[in-house]
């Protein structure tokens, strides 16, 4: 076989190549700090140059049936939508699932790295991990490394042995457990929606429509919130995608377009 | 915001505290349960930072039931506040946690005790005493109508003239309290005080 | 580590697209190089071809730049050395979101986007931010033409949300010629209003039959 070293060249200039290896590219990652002598100014401009995707609405609760989990898919850097694409619900396994408000990459590393502690944590003991167990798993990496400029803020939902569990993470450290949480910039909107909606005996048919519902009217109000209104149901057999419609489109569903009624004919001038 | 207060009475000690878990305008939980069963004989009332509080008080708590897996006997409450001013002390000098600490507790001999343990490592033995905003109110209410030796009705009495003033008076009022007592026959929640459904 | 002042980046501007079609991926940057106002040079590969069926596009901190992709070259040596086979595209965007994120706190300053092909054959572009954040697109750009390019390419493009259910293809209608002339268009267009894109564009195709390399001249001034 041959060995493939192009990467190591570059394209233009052709005759340039590269062949000088770091020296230390074989060290197992970690996390490089800045040798700088002011690290929280260091981070603060260097969080304005990376800025963090913000203006989130994601929410989940517990019913009868289960846990319902549902977030919008804007990310925008100021004024700007950077992605109307963002997968914000995180798939940790099959049974257990994260939202992602904050900073998008804090949120999305973190919850592979969840991922990979809850599998361990199945082949070590034969079981599948809490949603007590795993929320604290998180809680307490977060908790480590606060004051150094994660942005986390994230609903852990999932079906263990206990039944439906929801737990609400953020990287200050704060761990809620709770019946319904909102969380994001347009929370206030979803969480107004959804406590006037709620009752523990809904359908799930019921319970994803106000999950839908209160995604809709939050990112009708929160000029940050848009895009996809995703869905997801979390019941005895995992989790499971129910919905993921366009806003924009549930708009006209919500509020058909009536052709309105025409106030004044306008008729010809009789000649005098 | 945060109201967390207690007092000493006749044979017993007890501590109230709000329920409220708060993200700047957001109410996200309010039945929260911010007094902790240190352990058989032991109530901690904890006030302070989300991350913070949680951590700390777990610390502590795992601690003083190591200490007594170890030796047999459990730690006095006089034991327990020293320990955590300890741990508090050595915290501040190189990351701090924010968390202000009521510690209730009854010992066979001495009788109930009421610490109060702040986050710069402050202890101090009271008979009554509050953290947060509520305590304005809560303190020169159980200042004005305490006096020592009350009975658990004079003492529930005085606790719910105290959340009713912190409710009516106190613009960012927590709605929902909870009250928890110690005695020689052990550390419990002995109510809630709740003006909404926590659920 | 040495102590350095409080900041350590620069912004060498620069423009990346790429489009995923049902069986190829093109993958273009201009080759500018500059800060503020001053041109470094005009012959500036921004590209970097990590496997037979990868290719990495970067935009930002030149040093940084060249530092991620040197460093993604010598993992992927390792890789092949160790399993005997190039790495599949999807693995290598998954490794490029961790090597970015492990600098979460003293960040590659770059912009990045890779396309290639996914272990079925079908083309695919990664899109990141600087700490390793990245998504699946069918049509992604980044760089300081970023804002005026993605705009049109959504006109262009616009495929179906990969989160809406059911589902539909995502893929680019757009046959491989047709790409390359949108995206020759796009960058001659944005070349007219972004001082730091412009002097050359070079065009990456990956498809069934391999590689190819274009260039076209963009406006020098």
């Amino acid at each position: 076989m041959k060995l493939d070293t192009s990467g190591l060249e570059t394209f233009v200039p052709p005759s340039r190549g590269l062949n000088v290896l770091p020296s230390d590219f074989t060290a197992s990652p970690a996390f490089d700090l800045p040798g700088c002598t002011d690290f929280d100014g260091f981070q603060k401009n260097a969080v304005q140059m990376v800025k963090p995707a913000k203006g989130t609405t994601t929410l989940a609760f517990i019913f009868k049936e289960g846990v319902i989990v549902a977030a919008d898919s804007r990310a925008s850097m100021g004024g700007y939508i950077s992605s109307q694409t963002v997968k914000k619900i995180i798939e940790i396994n099959p049974y257990m699932i994260g939202t992602m408000a904050g900073g998008a990459a804090d949120c999305q590393f973190w919850h592979r790295n969840l991922g990979i502690k809850c599998r361990l944590h199945e082949l070590a003991n034969k079981r599948r991990i809490s949603v007590t167990g795993a929320s604290k798993l998180l809680a307490n990496i977060l908790y480590s490394y606060r004051g150094m400029g994660l942005s986390v803020g994230t609903m852990i939902a999932g079906w263990d042995e206990t039944g439906p569990g929801l737990y609400y993470v953020d990287s200050e450290g704060g761990r809620l457990k709770g019946k319904r949480f909102s969380v994001g910039s347009g929370s206030p909107y979803a969480y107004a929606v959804l406590d006037s909606g709620y009752r523990f005996d809904l359908s799930i048919e019921e319970a994803a429509e106000l999950a839908r519902r209160a995604i809709y009217h939050a990112t009708f109000r929160d000029g940050a919130s848009g895009g996809v209104a995703s869905v997801y149901y979390v019941g005895p057999d995992g989790w499971k995608k129910l919905s993921g419609d366009d806003v924009g489109e549930l708009h006209y569903k919500y509020y058909p377009v009536v052709t309105s009624s025409v106030e004044q004919e306008m008729a010809e001038a009789p000649v005098a | 915001m945060e109201c967390i207060f207690g007092l000493v009475g006749d044979g017993f000690a007890l501590i109230a505290a709000d329920s409220s878990a708060v993200h700047s305008i957001l109410v996200h939980k309010s039945n929260e349960d911010k007094v902790l069963v240190l352990d058989s004989h032991k109530l901690l009332g904890v006030s302070g930072e989300a991350g913070d509080r949680v951590q700390f008080i777990e610390y502590i708590q795992k601690n003083v039931h190591l200490y007594q897996f170890r030796n047999g006997i459990p730690l006095n409450t006089a034991a327990a506040a020293n320990f955590t001013r300890g741990e508090l002390a050595t915290a501040l000098r190189k990351n701090p946690y924010f968390v202000n600490i009521l510690l209730a507790g009854y010992d066979k001999g001495i009788g109930p005790s009421l610490y109060y343990i702040d986050y710069i490592a402050t202890l101090h033995k009271i008979d009554k005493g509050a953290f947060g905003y509520g305590s304005y109110f809560s303190l020169a209410m159980m200042d004005r109508y305490f006096r020592s030796g009350m009975s658990l009705e004079e003492a529930i009495d005085l606790v719910d003239k105290c959340i009713m003033e912190i409710r009516s008076r106190l613009f960012v009022a927590p709605p929902n309290f909870v009250i928890k007592i110690v005695d020689q026959n052990g550390a419990r929640e002995y109510a809630w005080r709740e003006s909404i459904s926590s659920d | 580590m040495a102590l350095r002042g409080d900041w350590v980046y620069e912004n060498n501007g620069g423009t990346c697209v790429a489009i995923a079609g049902s069986d190829y991926c093109v993958v273009a940057a201009d080759t500018r190089l500059s800060v503020g106002y001053s041109i470094y040079t005009r012959d500036y590969s921004k590209i970097c071809k990590l496997a037979d069926k990868c290719v990495l596009a970067s935009s930002g901190f030149q040093g940084d730049m060249k530092a991620l992709q040197k460093n993604l070259a010598a993992k992927h040596l390792i890789y092949q050395h160790q399993h005997n086979k190039q790495m599949s595209c999807p693995a290598m965007a998954r490794l490029l979101s961790n090597t970015l994120y492990y600098k979460r706190f003293f960040p590659y300053y770059t912009f990045n986007i890779l396309g290639g092909l996914d272990n079925e054959g079908k083309g695919c572009v990664y899109s990141y931010d600087a700490v390793g954040s990245y998504e699946r697109t069918g049509y992604s750009c980044q760089g300081t033409g970023g804002n005026l390019i993605t705009p049109v390419l959504d006109n262009q493009l616009k495929s179906p949300s990969p989160l809406l259910l059911p589902s539909r293809d995502a893929v680019t209608p757009l046959s491989e010629s047709e790409a390359v002339d949108l995206v020759k268009d796009v960058f001659a267009s944005a070349t007219e209003r972004d001082i730091y894109t412009g002097d050359k564009l070079e065009i990456i195709i990956v498809n069934a039959t391999g590689i190819r390399q274009e260039f076209l001249d963009l406006r020098k001034d």
